[in-house]
C-alpha cells in the first residue's frame, strides 16, 4: 500500500518540488550581495553536481559491488548500475555546462584547469567509458563483470573530486553545504530553497532511474520474444 | 625446446577457495582506496594548486623570479584605479603583506574592492613587489548573504 | 602465483622476440610521433626543453595504448582463453605475467624514446638520467593498469577502439605524476612527492589486477 503510494507520488512530488524552486530561486529569493542575481544559479548547480558525483554514480557503484558480490548476484543490480550510470553521464555533462555557464560571469572564464573541475571532467570520461565499455561485449555475463569492475575501479574518483577543493587551493569556491565546521554559508530563504533543490533533483534522478529501468526491462523481453520467434520460425522451416 | 615449455605447463593446483579470496580481495581493495585518500589528504602535491597565495609567493620570491603565475590576494579598498589598458590595484595576503597589480585587459563583471582575486601574469622584475598581469579572475568565497540582508529571515527566525 | 607469472612474461616476450613486432612497429610509430611533437611546436619552440617531459608522456601513452592492445591480442587467438581456464592457471598470475612482459617491452620502448628526446627536443642529457628512475616506476604502473583495462576490452566489439576510452582518463593521473617528477628532475627540484603517487599508483594497480583479472576473464 505505502509501497504504491510512493510509486505513483514520486513522479508528482519530483515536479512539485522541482517548480518550487524554480519560482523560489527567481522571483523569491533576493539577489546576493556580491553575485547580484547570478546567484540564482546556487540552486541547480550544487544540486545537479550532488545527484552526478553522489547519488547517480553512487548508485552505480554500490549496484556493481552487489553484482560481483555473489551472494546478491543478480541481473537487476546490473540493470540498476547500467541505468544509474546513463542517467550520472546526462547529471555530469550538466554539472559541467551549468558550472561553465556560472564560472564566466564570476570568475571570468568558462573553463579553468584547477583540480575540481579537471578531475570532475575526467569522471565524465570514465562515465562515457563505461557506456561504451557496456555496448562492446555481446555476452551478457562478461559484460556485466567487466563493467562492473570498470565502474568500481573509476569510483576511486568520486572522492578525489569531493575533496580536491580542501586538498588543493583551487579557483572553484570550497563545500557550500557540506563545510568542514558544518557551518552552513548560505543565508535565510536562499538556504531553504537549496534544501529544496536538492531534495528535488534528488527525487529526478530516483524518477530518472525508475523510467530507465522499466524501458531496460522492456527491451529485454523484447529481445527474447524476438529470439524465441526467430528460433520457433526455423523450426517451423526445418532447419533446427 | 618444446620438451622443456610442456612439462612447465603440467597441472597445477586449483585456485583457493573462492569466498575466503573474495573477502580478502575486497579487504585489500579498500585499504587500497583508503591509503589512496589518506597520501592524498596529507596535503602533498602542492603543484596541483591552481594558484600562490601573495604569502606564498612573497616567501619565494627569489626562486619565482619573472615566472609566469598564477597570483591569489583580495582586493584592497580604495587601491583600484582604471588604467589605459585595464586596471592597476593593491593585492594583500596575511598580515599586511601586498603586492601592487597592473593588470590589461577588462577585469570580470564581479571584480571590486575585498573580494579574493587570481591574477595571471609576472613580477616584473626578479625582485621588484611589482606584478604585471595579463588576466583576472574572481575567485568567489562560498558565502551567500542577501543584499538587502533586512528583508530576509534565517532559517531559525531570526533576522540577518 | 610467481610461477605462473613467469611462464606467461616469457611466453610473450618470446613471441615478440619472434615476431619482432615492437622493434619493426611500435618503435618507429613513436620515433614518428616524437618528430610529429617537434613540427607540431614549431621551429622556435621545438628545441625548448620545457615541453619534453610532456610531449614524451604523450607519445608513450599512444605507444603503450598500441602495445596494451597488442598484448591483448596475443591472449585472443582461438582456446587461448579456453585453455587458461582449462589448465586452472592463476588468473592473478597471468595478470602478473602479462603486466610483466608489457613493462619490460615499454621499458625498451621508453628507452629509445627517451634518448629520442633528448636529441630531437633538447631535453638535457643529465635530467634525463636523473629522471630515469621515476620514468621506469611510470612505465610499470602504465604497464599494469593497461593490462587491466586491456583485459577489459579484450575480444569485445572495436576493442582496439574502446581501450583508449577506458585507458586515457585512467592515465591522466600517471601522465601528470611522471610530468611533474622528469620536470623536477631537470630543473633539480624536489621530486619525492611524484615518486610517492607514481609507486602508489604502481602498487593500487598492481593490487586490482590480481585481485579482479579473474573476474574479468570469466564468463
Amino acid at each position: 500500500m505505502m509501497k504504491e503510494l510512493s510509486q505513483r507520488l514520486l513522479g508528482p512530488v519530483t515536479f512539485a518540488l522541482l517548480a518550487l524552486t524554480i519560482w523560489l530561486g527567481l522571483w523569491v529569493t533576493p539577489p546576493d550581495k556580491v553575485q547580484g542575481n547570478l546567484v540564482r544559479l546556487l540552486y541547480v548547480h550544487p544540486a545537479v553536481a550532488w545527484v552526478a558525483l553522489y547519488v547517480s554514480f553512487g548508485t552505480a557503484t554500490i549496484a556493481s559491488c552487489l553484482y560481483l558480490w555473489k551472494r546478491t548476484r543478480s541481473w537487476d543490480m546490473d540493470r540498476i548500475a547500467h541505468c544509474a550510470m546513463e542517467v550520472s553521464v546526462v547529471f555530469i555533462i550538466l554539472t559541467l555546462i551549468t558550472g561553465s555557464i556560472w564560472g564566466r560571469p564570476t570568475w571570468g572564464v568558462w573553463w579553468a584547469w584547477d583540480a575540481r573541475l579537471t578531475s570532475t571532467a575526467i569522471l565524465g570520461v570514465l562515465a562515457l567509458g563505461y557506456l561504451a565499455l557496456r555496448r562492446a561485449n555481446d555476452d551478457p555475463t562478461l559484460r556485466a563483470k567487466r563493467s562492473a569492475v570498470f565502474a568500481i575501479v573509476s569510483a576511486i574518483n568520486v572522492p578525489i573530486i569531493h575533496f580536491s577543493v580542501q586538498w588543493w587551493k583551487t579557483l572553484h569556491q570550497g563545500a557550500t553545504v557540506f563545510t568542514s565546521n558544518r557551518q552552513l554559508l548560505v543565508h535565510g530563504s536562499m538556504a531553504w530553497t537549496l534544501l529544496i533543490s536538492f531534495v528535488g533533483f534528488t527525487l529526478l534522478f530516483f524518477w530518472l532511474l525508475r523510467a530507465r529501468y522499466r524501458l531496460e526491462v522492456e527491451r529485454d523481453a523484447a529481445y527474447r520474444a524476438a529470439f524465441d520467434e526467430a528460433v520457433s520460425l526455423r523450426q517451423r522451416e526445418g532447419v533446427l | 625446446m618444446p620438451s622443456t615449455e610442456t612439462s612447465e605447463l603440467s597441472p597445477v593446483a586449483p585456485p583457493k577457495s573462492p569466498s575466503r579470496s573474495r573477502w580478502r580481495s575486497v579487504g585489500v581493495l579498500v585499504v587500497l582506496g583508503a591509503a589512496i585518500i589518506v597520501l592524498l589528504s596529507q596535503g602533498i602535491l602542492h603543484s596541483l594548486n591552481y594558484f600562490e597565495t601573495v604569502d606564498q609567493a612573497l616567501a619565494q620570491r627569489s626562486s619565482l623570479g619573472t615566472k609566469v603565475i598564477r597570483l591569489e590576494g583580495v582586493v584592497k579598498p580604495g587601491s583600484i584605479s582604471r588604467t589605459s589598458n585595464g586596471a592597476s590595484f593593491v593585492i594583500t595576503g596575511s598580515k599586511d603583506r601586498q603586492v601592487f597589480v597592473d593588470a590589461h585587459g577588462s577585469p570580470p563583471q564581479l571584480f571590486q574592492a575585498d573580494i579574493p582575486v587570481v591574477v595571471v601574469g609576472h613580477f616584473t622584475s626578479s625582485t621588484s613587489l611589482d606584478f604585471e598581469g595579463t588576466q583576472i579572475l574572481v575567485k568567489h568565497t562560498a558565502t551567500y548573504i542577501a543584499a538587502h540582508p533586512k528583508r530576509v529571515k534565517a532559517p531559525n527566525g531570526t533576522t540577518r | 602465483m610467481i610461477r605462473i607469472a613467469w611462464l606467461v612474461a616469457k611466453k610473450d616476450l618470446r613471441i615478440e622476440a619472434r615476431s619482432r613486432v615492437l622493434l619493426w612497429q611500435v618503435v618507429p610509430f613513436g620515433a614518428m610521433a616524437l618528430l610529429l611533437t617537434g613540427l607540431a611546436l614549431g621551429p622556435a619552440h621545438a628545441g625548448n626543453s620545457s615541453a619534453g617531459p610532456g610531449l614524451f608522456y604523450l607519445v608513450m601513452l599512444f605507444v603503450a595504448l598500441l602495445m596494451i592492445n597488442r598484448s591483448q591480442v596475443l591472449e585472443s587467438t582461438p582456446g587461448t582463453r579456453a585453455s587458461i581456464a582449462t589448465l586452472g592457471l592463476d588468473p592473478a598470475g597471468v595478470f602478473l605475467g602479462k603486466t610483466l612482459a608489457l613493462c619490460v617491452e615499454l621499458w625498451v620502448t621508453g628507452l629509445v624514446l627517451l634518448a629520442g628526446t633528448v636529441l630531437v627536443l633538447h631535453t638535457a642529457l643529465h635530467g634525463a638520467f636523473l629522471a630515469l628512475p621515476s620514468v621506469l616506476v611510470t612505465l610499470g604502473a602504465l604497464a599494469a593498469a593497461g593490462t587491466l583495462y586491456g583485459a577489459m576490452t579484450a575480444g569485445g566489439e572495436g576493442a582496439a577502439t574502446l581501450l583508449p576510452v577506458l585507458c586515457l582518463p585512467a592515465f591522466a593521473p600517471l601522465l601528470i605524476a611522471g610530468e611533474r617528477a622528469f620536470s623536477a628532475a631537470l630543473t633539480h627540484g624536489g621530486l619525492w612527492e611524484w615518486w610517492v603517487i607514481v609507486v602508489v599508483a604502481l602498487v593500487a594497480y598492481v593490487g586490482v589486477g590480481i585481485l579482479l583479472y579473474g573476474v574479468l576473464e570469466e564468463s
